[in-house]
């Protein structure tokens, strides 16, 4: 089985993002990892590889130096292939994104001379948050879709793809191709080890320059705002825990919260 | 603006996130709600009953693909302009899909719309709710857009609106994913939206017996228990009780945050609570940073005195 996982480089978002000095997030002094739920879904389809056969190809759209750490990292941890690709749009929106991995896709299939039987995204991105592009690129390449799948097993018409619910789990037959975005499994996504960190590092990973289309976004972001503030209110710190406890009911009693 | 609202249904009775559109879709000009399936006409009922005018799509087989064929038809029969869905799971499923259909954009978790002149100005929360953005569709294109729960109040009573059924048929070659079974895993009611107070635990809990603490508390105040990711992922409580960005958008008038250091991600989803008070034993916890009442204390310790003084209280 063919997989691509399509892989987003975002500010870890352990860190808190404040608006800079020009009214943008500052996400200058953030380390840069990889989407959470992109590493879900590398980890979902290495494991499918091994079990079943096939090769997992990992895409990203970026500028090359600054996203190929995060494409070693993927390699390191089992992907097979990473490529690169050059931006399509300065400004991009999801609709932007998903227009460029459509065609990300196709040329990716040219060059390996096959064609992906599968193809993956993290349900939502940390930064943005916005769950739109894998559900796009579905639409774009006329293909079946499923979203915040938790595990994937192939089926006699193609796959079987079992999705988180808001109650449980559903469970879909598509057939192959399909777009699905992957939410967090039961597992975690592997760590990687000195040999493969090291045979990653010598990867050679295609940068496409001008291989996607320029396009407009449907959608742009105008300004940028920082929530209103609450104001801390009092801080008990009592050696006495009762004390503590008897300060805090007597000040919530106050407040007629209780 | 016509303006197409989007209603999800589930046993016949009409999502309350999807009710708190229909106001809005109103203000914003002429607004129609549609509802798509088989079985829809209480909640069509229900829906007429705020004023709009509702579109009831009668179609058999009702799964995403179906309702997707649907929406796209019902945008075009009402030449809508702006199409509001709720951001529930199925609302994010759907509204890129449409707007993929539609040749535009989309834009996710919207908490406020408001008029720049002739257009539309989204806000929504980005980077785990740490920033704001201001959006705005490019010249000519439709919007599509989810809209957070309570982001809007619900529209009054008024004089019922017109419904118009119409029967569709959608080619059986629309529905390319194909249901095949659900399970309920989580069947607990869990009404964390509408809760008046909410005490939550997080990892600072330490144990499930801790978290029964929590549970005891959120009892003791006629409140709903809520949890951060840790505690559902130590399985102290179902993912059905979880706030924060990837799980309920809360605003209690009481919330009570016990062993919740206080990420991003969670804070983003209790912060329009009326009164925070948090229990951490970390003094630098950043909880204490949006707290009006701080408590530098070990869960365990604090909980159970906390219990016991307020049932001195009620008796």
């Amino acid at each position: 089985m063919n997989i691509l996982v399509c892989v987003k480089q975002v500010p870890d978002d352990f860190a808190k993002v404040h608006l800079g000095e020009n009214g943008k997030p500052a996400l200058e002094g953030i380390d840069k990892v990889v989407n959470a739920f992109d590493t879900y879904a590398v980890e979902m389809a290495v494991r499918l590889c091994e079990n079943h056969g096939g090769r997992v190809v990992v895409a990203t759209i970026g500028a090359e130096e600054e996203v190929r750490p995060s494409m070693v990292q993927m390699i390191a941890v089992g992907a097979n292939q990473a490529y690169i690709f050059a931006p399509n749009t300065a400004d991009g929106d999801e609709s932007s994104v998903a227009a460029g991995l459509a065609e990300l896709v196709k040329k990716t299939e040219e060059t390996i001379g096959e064609s992906f039987d599968l193809i993956m995204c993290g349900k939502e991105s940390t930064d943005e948050i916005s769950s739109q592009v894998g559900a796009m690129l579905a639409e774009k390449l006329n293909l079946s879709f499923v979203s915040s799948v938790i595990d994937v097993k192939p089926a006699e018409a193609g796959l079987c793809v079992k999705q988180e619910t808001e109650e449980g789990s559903a469970s879909y037959e598509v057939s192959c191709p399909a777009v699905v975005t992957v939410a967090k499994p039961e597992y975690d996504p592997r760590y990687p080890n000195l040999k493969s960190k090291m045979a990653a590092r010598k990867a050679v990973i295609p940068y496409l320059s001008d291989a996607l289309t320029p396009v407009q976004p449907a959608v742009r972001c105008m300004n940028y705002q920082e929530p209103a503030k609450r104001e801390a209110g009092v801080k008990i710190q009592e050696k006495n825990a009762v004390d503590a406890v008897a300060r805090a009911i007597a000040l919530m009693a106050d407040d007629k919260v209780l | 603006m016509k303006t197409l609202v989007y209603i999800e249904t589930k046993n016949n009775k009409p999502f309350n996130g999807c009710l708190e559109l229909i106001h809005e879709a109103m203000d914003l000009g002429e607004g129609t709600a549609v509802l798509i399936g088989n079985d829809c006409e209480d909640s069509a009922k229900e829906v007429s009953r705020y004023g709009i005018p509702v579109l009831v799509l009668d179609t058999e087989a009702v799964c995403q693909d179906t309702v997707l064929a649907a929406l796209v038809s019902a945008a075009a029969d009402t030449q809508s302009e702006l199409i509001l869905m709720s951001a529930t799971q199925t609302g994010k499923d759907l509204a890129p899909r449409l707007a993929a259909r539609l040749d535009t954009g989309c834009i996710t978790d919207v908490v406020g719309i408001r008029k720049d002149g002739e257009s539309l100005i989204f806000t929504r929360p980005a980077y785990g709710g740490a920033v704001l953005e201001d959006m705005q569709f490019a010249e000519g294109k439709k919007a599509v857009a989810t809209v957070r729960g309570g982001s809007f109040t619900k529209a009054e009573a008024a004089q019922a609106g017109d419904i118009t059924v119409k029967s569709i048929e959608i080619p059986a070659d629309a529905v390319k994913a194909k249901l095949i079974d659900t399970a309920v895993e989580i069947t607990e009611l869990v009404n964390l939206e509408g809760a008046e107070v909410i005490v939550a635990g997080g990892r600072g809990c330490g144990d499930a017996q801790t978290f029964g603490l929590v549970e005891e508390l959120a009892k003791l105040l006629g409140g709903v228990v809520g949890a951060s990711r840790p505690a559902i992922e130590e399985g102290w409580v179902s993912r059905a009780h979880q706030i924060g960005q990837s799980g309920k958008i809360v605003s209690p008038k009481l919330y009570i945050a016990c062993g919740i250091s206080g990420a991003m991600q969670h804070v983003s989803g209790m912060i329009g609570s009326d009164y925070i008070v948090a229990i951490n034993k970390d003094e630098d916890a950043p909880i204490f940073d949006t707290a009006d009442i701080s408590i530098v204390g070990r869960c365990e310790e604090i909980l159970p005195l906390m219990i016991e003084e307020i049932r001195a209280r009620k008796a």
